[in-house]
């Protein structure tokens, strides 16, 4: 049997030891609210923490009972597949006129409105919302969360709209076919899986974001993770509600993510490649 | 089936000219073959013919309609690309059909040309398979039929064969030629491969630098090259080249050696220096003490014949000698060019003197 070199035997160490630090760092905090969550009440701020517990469902039964979680979740999921699909629709065009023609600034432009803090842009929406009358319109939150599932359309499809060959787009052009239909029928179909993964993660960052639901919705429309903000008083803070909100939110976009990884790894790497 | 004609047609990317005023007439059904080294133009000018370039000058007539303002889409020209452009997500008939469903065309018109195109090329039991599970000439075939079924005015090839490997191409090359012969279509093929242009046309276009050297029959082009460029590019191995001084009527080699006039095809009378050109064919072994010695440096036996890499009249040229003849390395053979086969060439307009002493 044939023996690794002892620098790959190394390399492999340190390969595991990073990985296994990677984990820690990003599963301690998960652990850490999902074990919260069904602690009672005095043990969730005890330290040090308590690993071995009588576990209990009460922050889940008090969260139903004080909050209508249920017409939270349902506000949720409007405003974030309205503003994925708001994405899709504007972002996927974008993306491939841009790569198209090779003009990107455009993409730059939309990438940097993502990176600029949402404050930003609270107050112009504010100002622009109430005088059209839409705050607290499911309407007002689709469309300012555009601003974070646009760009993320847009980027996450960019290169693979880069990575089909041209010719095939001018064999299309030869065959007749205008560009919205090149579109339409060439490129959308060739960047599938792109259109899933950009999908997917427009979803989460839109379901996770609280800031413009905190200042544009009402108590009709208010989303999930909006809401779970009502644990923290000015006096005290409910932390085994606030875990259990924490969950329960936590749940869709983790649970999407498990189903298609293989997707969204191909596809960040495509985007890390060409990018 | 139309003619092509183009007149000062000029393209430019942005400051640079890439053609800058070619003329050419392609006649109805007949095959072009675009040639040259890389970067000479050639693709450019199938994609200004394809609609895929703007035209920055002159006139493109597609019969008798002015094209230059017309998009690909309303061209009536199908096009094979180098790397086929299948499209993937489709099966080989919907790509075969998708022309024609761009045209309007009904289900029941386009199915029998899909047939018809895809028996013609042999590629029926493909039809319903993805370009993924195709092998490259199978791909090859498909590009080809779907450029047949849509029965265009005329098909543009840019390098479909460069590919395919080196049997792969010899046979696809052929059934290309068979099939034009059948289509009766103008076709414009190019190549940066000049057995393929040889082999294949009708009229062989050489370009370089975006303009055109020569435009002529394989045997024109072949047996009388315009200039040292279209020389040296057509013809494998490459035409040999000497530099000779005109003493009365005989000509001077660097190495002393003495070649009669009355060998080449142009005459040297009036000129001082010339270049003497003679392709590796038309080299003869003559006996010993006449024409040019040649030192073997590498012998190359290609079966039918051999190649005869020498050091003569001061440099390296190369001979296709008989097998029979078993040259090696080391030995001296004396070589002369045949008869008439010899090109003359004014070195410094590198233009061919042709049989009445006049540069082309």
């Amino acid at each position: 049997m044939a023996t690794k070199p002892s620098d790959s035997r190394w390399l492999d160490c340190i390969n595991v030891i990073l990985l296994v630090l990677a984990g820690v760092i990003v599963m301690t905090p998960t652990a850490w609210m999902v074990l919260s969550s069904f602690k009672p009440s005095h043990e969730v701020t005890a330290y040090p923490p308590t690993l071995i517990f009588a576990p209990t469902v009460e922050n889940y039964v008090t969260l139903s009972e004080q909050t209508p979680f249920l017409s939270y979740a349902v506000n949720s999921l409007i405003v974030t597949v309205g503003s994925t699909l708001f994405g899709l629709l504007f972002g996927a065009p974008a993306a491939f006129v841009a790569s198209w023609t090779r003009i990107t600034w455009p993409a730059v432009v939309a990438l940097m409105a993502r990176m600029a803090p949402g404050t930003l842009f609270l107050l112009p929406w504010y100002v622009m919302f109430r005088q059209v009358d839409m705050i607290g319109s499911y309407w007002a939150l689709i469309l300012t969360h555009a601003v974070i599932t646009l760009p993320i359309v847009i980027w996450v499809l960019l290169p693979y709209f880069d990575n089909i060959p041209r010719s095939i787009f001018e064999a299309a052009q030869v065959d007749g076919c205008s560009p919205f239909r090149i579109f339409r029928r060439i490129a959308l179909p060739l960047v599938a899986s792109g259109l899933a993964v950009s999908a997917i993660l427009a979803f989460v960052f839109s379901w996770n974001f609280f800031l413009f639901s905190l200042v544009l919705s009402n108590s009709q429309t208010k989303t999930l993770i909006a809401a779970s903000f009502n644990f923290i008083g000015e006096g005290s803070t409910n932390w085994g509600g606030l875990m259990a909100a924490a969950t329960i939110i936590a749940l869709p976009p983790l649970l999407l993510a498990a189903i298609v990884q293989r997707w969204l790894i191909s596809g960040l790497t495509l985007g890390a490649v060409k990018g | 089936m139309a003619s092509i004609t183009m007149r000062n047609l000029v393209k430019n990317y942005g400051n640079v000219t890439v053609i800058p005023g070619l003329d050419l007439e392609i006649a109805d059904e007949e095959f072009i073959v675009l040639v040259g080294p890389s970067g000479c133009g050639k693709s450019t000018l199938l994609r200004v013919l394809a609609g895929l370039e703007a035209i920055d000058g002159g006139d493109l007539m597609i019969g008798d309609r002015r094209v230059n303002e017309l998009p690909a889409a309303k061209r009536d020209i199908a096009m094979v690309f180098q790397d086929y452009a299948l499209y993937p997500h489709m099966t080989v008939r919907q790509n075969m059909a998708f022309a024609l469903e761009m045209r309007g065309l009904s289900a029941a018109e386009i199915a029998p040309r899909i047939e018809e195109a895809a028996k013609l090329l042999d590629i029926q039991p493909y039809l319903d398979r993805r370009p993924k599970a195709l092998s490259g000439g199978q791909r090859q075939r498909v590009a080809m039929g779907r450029a047949i079924v849509r029965d265009p005015q005329v098909f543009l090839f840019d390098e479909p064969l460069s590919n395919l490997d080196a049997k792969l191409r010899g046979q696809v090359r052929a059934e290309i030629k068979t099939l034009s012969k059948k289509l009766r279509t103008t076709m414009v093929f190019v190549t940066h491969d000049q057995i393929e242009a040889m082999t294949m046309a009708d009229r062989i276009v050489v370009m370089k630098a975006g303009i055109i050297q020569q435009v002529g029959t394989p045997e024109e082009v072949y047996e009388n090259p315009a200039n040292l460029f279209v020389a040296s590019f057509i013809g494998s191995p490459s035409m040999n080249f000497l530099p000779v001084e005109v003493q009365a009527d005989q000509l001077r080699l660097v190495d002393g050696s003495l070649l009669p006039t009355t060998l080449m095809a142009g005459q040297a009378a009036g000129h001082k220096s010339l270049t003497l050109g003679i392709r590796p064919e038309h080299f003869e072994v003559v006996g010993e003490g006449q024409g040019i010695a040649a030192d073997i440096r590498l012998v190359e036996p290609l079966g039918s014949d051999t190649l005869v890499h020498a050091f003569a009249a001061g440099q390296e040229v190369i001979a296709r000698v008989s097998p029979d003849l078993r040259p090696v390395t080391g030995q001296r053979l004396w070589l002369s060019p045949a008869s008439g086969k010899a090109h003359l060439f004014d070195p410094e307009t590198e233009v061919r003197i042709d049989g009445t002493g006049k540069v082309n």
